[in-house]
């Protein structure tokens, strides 16, 4: 009974090593398959050849809340979607929990705060969530042209839900698009997110 | 969406939208800018309500107002309390969250330290994983008085924010206050009760001076080894370092003798191997330690069979004990079919097919006292067992597999029982006679008794697989004993209790023959399987010293298979009984000595490590040795390794070398014929000095010899 038991343990650590991927600044970003809110496939080698913003949004969150009704997030989509950036958001909220919408809420919450994406992805399997590791929302991925991944982590350096600490904040996400466009290496690649946690599902 | 605010709500004014639009160009020309968190409380004393949680600033005085000298300290705590399923964080929230914070409005002259975090426990959320506290969690702070502050009543004021979260998350603020009293004198010492009490006691101490920390990592995982001098079953790891390891992964515990090794997964992003980990290590509700250690990099050694993980271990547990409890069903089934139980069996299966209809109803009853007899006597055992096991914790003894004591005397236990069902001895023979007078008690008391008897019966083929079953059971939690004992009690009163219920089945059952006893050998196979299993692990656990070790419990073995050899000689007399006895007591002793610790240390000899000792000037000592030459050993063993002998190298300031020739080393084999031999056991003197013959000591070392050598050998050549 014991050598089940060692048995038993062994597979998980195995099982538990493949989930645990190694997926950082550098790395090849995983391809991924997704819905949007217009029932249109997304995949990331569709968008090969451009710079893609992943975002991961919850509209319940009070730390995302505090980029959208600011304005903030709405502000960086247009900016960098006017340079050629592809911005996918992607809500990994389990059904039945906080920030989970339907195809129609989500068209109707992108209108409602002017919101200008260029898809929103809903991954209620959370599967995509999981394949990159998103922990909070929001959670920023930046990958370049050539589908490395060249940042991943919080959207700024301030992780309160307070509005005020956006004046002054340093956006990270700003900082490593241009770092990248520019052809010079991204200072700060890796930073821990900050927000409420992905609502995966059991 | 709703966040719902406790207080007061505003209503956005104009003055509000007209900031929106100039702060943020006109991209919400509409959009009113919702309130803030809202901040509850008036800085006035006592416990605040918020949304999901109730805070309070408090001390330690459980009447009254906490006082203060002046010029001195006391302790006071920010006391959260949260609704059932709701948590705050940790200094380290993990993958998402954050900690509380506190901001002092103080009078002059008054200091407030950092708020201290007790441990906290680890917060599943699916994949990810979180660091807080749930219920109820007090932060400790020290809040420090000038002496030049007058005495008086003054009132602290503190606004506290934090996350509070359950599936969803929700900031939150609140203005707290507190009133101390400033003294003159000296304050007594406030007793640690309440919630902050606790919470002062349970915080993470300094690593103390007999303690040690260190951390080796790889590119996938972090080794941490903490010694804190006695065996650590249980170890959780909180690192203060965000981002270094996956906060949602299992942590690898290994028990050691004298400590614990916690094996981490790194953080999936983290790109190089932190110089340093500053972490908490929980070792139980009471004991928690913070450190810092560097982290080497290295290879980390493979995981021992004894690790387990916490978390883990529950999930493995459940199928462990329902695999357990199959067996020992099975167990009790297969003891039907044990030379001293079957024949009973088809005895009474027989008297039952022939007994009339109306009996048949009687029957079945007596069938079910029987079952009871026989749950009840295993369910005594189960009792007695614990007791024992109780009072044995009490005494230290460690029933775990990760206990080198408790697996020996297993494997010991497993292997000496084997010997019984291999036939070299029987064992409780005198007890097949015992009880046989409250068996005949008429009516349903006299099945009861049977089925007491029936086990005792079984005693000498059923012992050793009892005793297997008992061995194992030592170490499992008590429900688990209980259950599996009471499936055993089941497979064992099985049969007979189906056939009261249905006699005719009885023409189905086999007629006792010698297949019993021969399938009673074979039940030994499996047993002696065990032991050598046993062994093994008993060696791991000892490392590289783990070969010596075995040769221990093998020699324990050999001893055992003696004092069986005289219970089969002599069964049932009083001389056999001693004697083996005796003999048991003398082999168990044996893997339970603690061994000799070598105090000398002896370098691998290598041409290159010889020159180097040469080159010292101080004198040499080689010991050309092989693991498969016996008299070698019994040199080492009876005189290098003797304490006098040890005194003597040491204080002559030797180099000792080791030529270890079990390979056939080349270059050792040219430097024995160096010196004119060909063989080992070879020892060899070098005085110091760049030009010395060497002196050869006899194969045959005695303490004099060695020393008079050594005398001689330390003194350069040509100053005797």
């Amino acid at each position: 009974m014991k050598v089940l038991k060692l048995a038993v343990a062994t597979l998980s650590v195995a099982m538990l090593s493949a989930s645990a991927w190694a997926l950082k600044p550098g790395n090849v970003a995983p391809e991924f398959k997704g819905t949007d809110s217009n029932g249109k496939m997304e995949t990331l080698a569709q968008y090969r050849g451009k710079y893609v913003v992943l975002e991961w949004a919850n509209q319940g969150c009070p730390y995302d809340q505090k980029h959208y009704k600011s304005g903030n997030m709405e502000r960086l989509q247009k900016e960098w979607t006017a340079k050629g950036v592809v911005w996918l958001s992607v809500i990994s909220s389990a059904q039945g929990e906080q920030g989970y919408v339907t195809p129609p809420e989500e068209n109707a919450y992108i209108e409602r705060m002017h919101a200008v994406p260029t898809a929103a992805i809903l991954d209620p399997t959370g599967t995509i969530g999981r394949l990159y590791g998103a922990k909070t929302t929001p959670h920023v991925f930046v990958i370049d042209p050539q589908g490395k991944l060249v940042y991943e982590g919080a959207l700024d350096d301030q992780p309160t839900p307070d509005p005020a600490s956006l004046k002054g904040a340093h956006n990270y996400l700003d900082a490593a698009l241009e770092e990248s466009m520019a052809g010079k290496a991204v200072t700060t690649p890796v930073t821990r997110p900050y927000g409420c946690n992905v609502k995966y599902g059991n | 969406m709703h966040m719902t605010i406790a207080g007061r709500t505003r209503a956005a004014g104009w003055a509000e939208r007209l900031l929106a639009v100039v702060s943020f160009g006109a991209l919400l020309p509409g959009m009113a800018m919702r309130a803030q968190i809202v901040t509850v409380g008036d800085g006035g004393p006592g416990p605040v309500k918020a949304e999901h949680l109730t805070a309070e600033l408090t001390g330690l005085n459980p009447q009254g107002m906490t006082q203060v000298a002046v010029g001195g300290q006391t302790q006071l705590g920010l006391v959260l309390s949260m609704e059932e399923h709701w948590h705050v964080y940790w200094k380290n929230a993990g993958d998402s969250g954050e900690p509380p914070t506190i901001k002092w409005t103080l009078p002059e002259g008054m200091t407030a330290g950092p708020l201290q975090f007790p441990p906290p426990t680890r917060l599943p959320l699916g994949p990810l994983m979180d660091f807080g506290y749930e219920d109820q969690v007090a932060f400790p702070l020290t809040l420090t008085a000038a002496p030049t502050m007058k005495p008086g009543k003054v009132h602290l004021d503190a606004q506290v924010s934090w996350l509070v979260c359950s599936s969803q998350c929700l900031p939150g603020k609140a203005h707290l206050g507190i009133d101390v009293e400033l003294v003159k004198g000296p304050v007594a010492e406030a007793p640690l009760v309440g919630a902050l009490g606790a919470a002062i006691k349970n915080l993470p101490k300094p690593l103390p001076a007999t303690m040690s920390a260190s951390a080796i990592g790889d590119a996938k995982q972090i080794l941490v080894t903490l010694k804190t001098g006695t065996q650590e079953e249980d170890a959780e790891l909180y690192p203060y370092d965000e981002e270094v390891i996956a906060n949602a992964a299992e942590q690898q515990i290994e028990s050691l003798p004298d400590g614990v090794k916690i094996r981490l997964d790194r953080a999936a992003d983290s790109t190089a191997l932190p110089k340093t980990l500053h972490a908490l290590v929980e070792l139980s509700s009471t004991e928690a330690y913070e450190f810092t250690t560097d982290v080497t990099p290295g290879v980390l050694p493979a995981p021992t069979m004894s690790a387990k993980k916490t978390g883990e271990a529950g999930q493995a547990t459940d199928v462990t004990i329902a695999t357990a409890v199959l067996l020992a069903l099975l167990g009790g089934l297969l003891l039907n079919l044990m030379p001293c139980v079957f024949p009973v069996l088809f005895l009474k299966g027989l008297a039952l097919v022939h007994s009339s209809g109306e009996e048949k109803g009687r029957q079945r009853a007596h069938g079910l006292m029987y079952t009871v007899g026989i749950l009840v006597s295993f369910w005594a055992m189960v009792a007695v067992l614990l007791i024992l096991r109780k009072g044995g914790q009490q005494l230290g003894w460690g029933f775990q597999l990760q206990s080198p004591g408790f697996v020996a005397v297993l494997a010991a236990l497993v292997l000496f029982l084997g010997l019984s069902l291999a036939g070299q001895f029987e064992f409780g023979l005198s007890l097949t006679s015992a009880g046989g007078g409250l068996a005949q008690k008429q009516g349903l008391t006299g099945s009861f008794f049977t089925g007491v008897l029936a086990t005792v019966v079984a005693t000498p083929c059923m012992g050793p697989l009892m005793g297997t079953a008992v061995g194992f059971a030592l170490a499992q939690p008590a429900w688990q004993t209980f259950l599996v004992f009471t499936a055993l009690a089941i497979g064992l009163a099985l049969p007979y209790l189906v056939l009261t219920i249905q006699p005719q089945w009885t023409k189905m059952l086999p007629k006792p023959g010698a297949w019993m006893e021969t399938l009673k050998q074979l039940t030994a196979i499996p047993l002696f399987g065990t032991a050598i299993w046993l062994t093994w692990v008993y060696g791991q656990l000892y490392g590289k010293d783990g070969v010596d070790r075995t040769v221990a419990l093998l020699v324990c073995f050999l001893v055992l298979a003696i004092a069986g050899w005289a219970l089969g000689k002599w069964p049932g007399q009083w001389k056999g009984t001693i004697t083996a006895v005796v003999l048991i007591a003398l082999a168990i002793a044996l893997p339970l000595r603690k061994p000799t610790v070598e105090t000398l240390k002896w370098e691998p000899w290598t041409p290159e490590s010889f020159a180097a000792a040469r080159a010292t000037g101080q004198p040499v000592f080689i010991d050309f040795t092989a693991a498969w030459c016996l008299s070698c050993q019994v040199n080492e063993k009876a005189v290098l390794q003797s304490a006098d002998v040890d005194k003597d190298l040491v204080s002559k300031h030797y180099v000792l070398l080791k030529a270890d020739w079990t390979q056939y080393d080349p270059n050792i084999t040219a430097a024995l014929a160096a010196v004119g031999r060909s063989g080992v056991p070879t020892y060899v003197i070098y005085p110091p000095g760049k030009v010395s013959n060497p002196d050869v000591l006899p194969e045959l070392l005695t303490k004099s010899v060695v020393m008079t050598a050594v005398e001689k050998g330390a003194k350069p050549m040509g100053s005797n």
